[in-house]
């Protein structure tokens, strides 16, 4: 059963395609990899992937949902940490978790427990802006997945985390299909099964984990 | 092309013969002589004006709704060719007020609106420029578009109720002689002819510029395998 | 319900920061303050001609004072990229856009609480009930529109030219008719009921459309 299925993605901004043609299958439970350097139309994909924006052609299928269309629907159950937190830095960090909590529907009962899985019970009393940018880093991904999503979607997650970041990384992807985009290949090894290597907007190669590390 | 062609060929012809109608066929006002000729195009232009405005009104109603590509260029044609009808309609009004009421501008409602009609447009040509081409930029300006021509009576209707607590010039009409009517009949005819052509010429204009990504797209070689 | 849940917590979330780090408030009291005094400057104003000017020099400022705070309410979203995290919630676009416009009319509603005692000490005016509730029910319709045209030119280019000339032309039904209002407030001529009653038409449509278009302008 795939979680993801996407054919023929195709962005452009202006006359510049950002992605040409992506096609991507992601099956429950697996983890992806989206490896490829600056302007390699990661970001868009993942954009798109997380609902964000739409793509200019191409069809998108989350869970069996026509993504295009059921865009509220799906956003309750994906996951998506962008490229930069999107936090609020006169609020402390609980104050974040909390207000995404009510923009949810979910329960406010989860903060604690989400600062205690993000390592940050200790300084969720303090402001977002306070905060260093791995700790920022670590409270985007606790929102992420405070709704239990069934699909996390992370834009570069590793570009400023600390040295407790991995193993969180490790801990929220645990059972839950992920698409994640990065340039660090040894990270991408280890976290996911599946590779993906974009260029310039195309899909330029793809395999295993063995494969790629050969 | 050649269709383009002689469709502006065409308009151009009906211009020049309302041209002659005006000048050589509709009788002299009494009162104001050879300036009100003014009358024909400035009102025909203003119509068309307002015709081209309700295309931007239902092209963005139906992008909005139905995400179609064809509303949305129809509806850039015709707020271009709008603003240019607007412009034609502002100056022509201003050089007729100059001799007739003494002064190139007052403040009355008519006049009001239509300036604020010119600014809301001219308005929603820039966002058209400085949004991101595509969705965004036809989004944004479909709700301009909207807002735009539901301001503009609300304008014209807030301006008329303050005049009416302060009173201000009135224009009276008088009915016009058969001849004049035909004339500005025929007139306004052929300005909305000649904005239908210019707004057919602008849509194709802007069916080729949205052309160009999609041929880069197009022509690149595509993967056809899903990745694995 | 969730609507409420959604705009209250985006309001009180706005409010909160605003609290703490004072950036708008205090900004935008003294920016409406030295816009009389230049009107005084500008508009020589005496003892005589102070309640004809008056009208016309609050609503100046109070039109200028908005085109900030609305400006700022969305170019702070747009510099934390908070507003794609607040979308990605699945909340609806248009409670996302209520709770804004709230805030920001809220914070607006806080500096005219400035700018009209300074004006009723500065140029001699009587700050009636009438002339409050005027400039109360003005703001309602101008906060939903320049809220929406802000949300619009936060994503482009050239936004700080852009909202004026967005949103000035949409504001002129609230200007004419919550001016009248004012004036006939200050003793001057004119049907203060049916202005009123106008602001009330205007607030009540334009808050409807807004809502209706939000979900355009604040998501792809």
């Amino acid at each position: 059963m795939s979680a993801l299925v996407a054919e023929r993605l195709s962005h452009w901004f202006g006359s510049d395609p950002a992605l040409d043609s992506v096609d991507l299958l992601v099956d429950r439970g697996d983890h992806v990899a989206i490896l490829g350097e600056n302007g390699a139309g990661k970001t868009t994909l993942l954009r798109i992937l997380a609902t964000a924006i739409r793509p200019s052609s191409g069809k998108l299928e989350i869970m069996g949902l026509d993504a295009l269309r059921e865009r509220r629907r799906l956003r309750g159950r994906i996951g998506y940490v962008a490229h930069t937190p999107g936090l609020y830095p006169a609020l402390t960090a609980a104050e974040n978790l909390a207000f995404f909590c009510d923009l949810r529907g979910a329960d406010r009962e989860r903060v604690p427990e989400m600062l205690d899985l993000a390592g940050l019970s200790q300084v969720a009393r303090k402001r977002a802006s306070e905060l260093s940018r791995g700790m920022q880093q670590r409270l985007a991904i606790a929102r992420a997945v405070m709704h239990d999503p069934l699909l996390l979607i992370l834009d570069e997650p590793d570009a400023s985390l600390d040295a407790e970041g991995p193993e969180l990384l490790v801990r929220v992807m645990k059972d839950r299909t992920t698409v994640l985009a990065t340039h660090d290949q040894a990270l991408a090894t280890r976290l996911c099964q599946r590779t993906v290597v974009l260029r310039r907007g195309r899909v330029f190669g793809a395999g295993s984990r063995l494969r790629v590390v050969q | 092309m050649t269709r383009y062609f002689y469709a502006a060929g065409g308009a151009v012809l009906l211009m020049l013969a309302a041209a002659g109608m005006i000048f050589f066929f509709a009788p002299e006002d009494a009162l104001q002589r050879e300036v009100q000729r003014i009358f024909y195009l400035h009102v025909s232009s203003a119509i068309a004006a307002y015709g081209c405005f309700a295309v931007v009104l239902l092209g963005g109603v139906v992008y909005l709704w139905k995400d179609s590509l064809v509303a949305d260029r129809l509806a850039r044609a015709a707020a271009l060719v709008g603003v240019v009808l607007t412009t034609v309609t502002l100056v022509m009004g201003m050089l007729w007020a100059k001799p007739i009421w003494g002064t190139y501008w007052t403040w009355d409602a008519r006049l009001t609106s239509t300036l604020v009609l010119w600014i809301i447009y001219a308005g929603y040509l820039l966002v058209r420029r400085l949004a991101a081409p595509g969705r965004q930029a036809a989004r944004f300006a479909a709700v301009v578009g909207i807002f735009g021509f539901v301001d503009v009576p609300i304008v014209h209707f807030s301006v008329t109720w303050w005049r009416t607590q302060h009173p201000g010039p009135v224009v009276i009409n008088d009915a016009l002689p058969p001849e004049m009517l035909a004339t500005f009949l025929f007139t306004m005819v052929c300005t909305l002819i000649l904005a239908g052509v210019l707004i057919a010429i602008r849509y194709r204009i802007e069916t080729l510029l949205d052309a160009k990504p999609v041929a880069a797209v197009v022509s690149a070689p595509t993967q056809t395998e899903p990745a694995r | 319900m969730r609507f409420a849940t959604v705009a209250v917590a985006i309001a009180r979330k706005d409010l909160m920061s605003e609290w703490r780090t004072r950036e708008l408030v205090p900004a935008l009291a003294q920016f409406v303050v030295l816009a009389l005094v230049i009107a005084n400057f500008g508009f020589q104003i005496d003892s005589h001609n102070a309640s004809a000017i008056a009208p016309g020099v609050l609503w100046l400022a109070l039109v200028f004072a908005g085109l900030i705070a609305f400006g700022r309410a969305f170019a702070a979203e747009r510099e934390q990229a908070t507003l794609e995290a607040m979308l990605m919630t699945g909340a609806q676009p248009a409670a996302i856009f209520a709770g804004k416009a709230l805030a920001a009319g809220l914070l607006l509603v806080v500096c005219e609480a400035v700018l009209l005692p300074a004006l009723g000490l500065l140029f001699g005016v009587d700050v009636s009930a009438g002339l409050v509730g005027a400039v109360l029910l003005a703001t309602i319709g101008m906060a939903a529109l320049g809220c929406l045209f802000a949300a619009m030119v936060a994503q482009l280019r050239a936004r700080e030219l852009l909202l004026p000339l967005l949103t000035l032309p949409l504001w002129i039904p609230f200007i004419v008719a919550g001016g009248q209002a004012v004036q006939s407030a200050m003793g001057g001529s004119g049907a203060f009921d049916q202005a009123v009653k106008l602001l009330l038409d205007f607030d009540i449509l334009f808050v409807v459309l807004t809502s209706l278009a939000a979900r355009f302008v604040l998501d792809d």
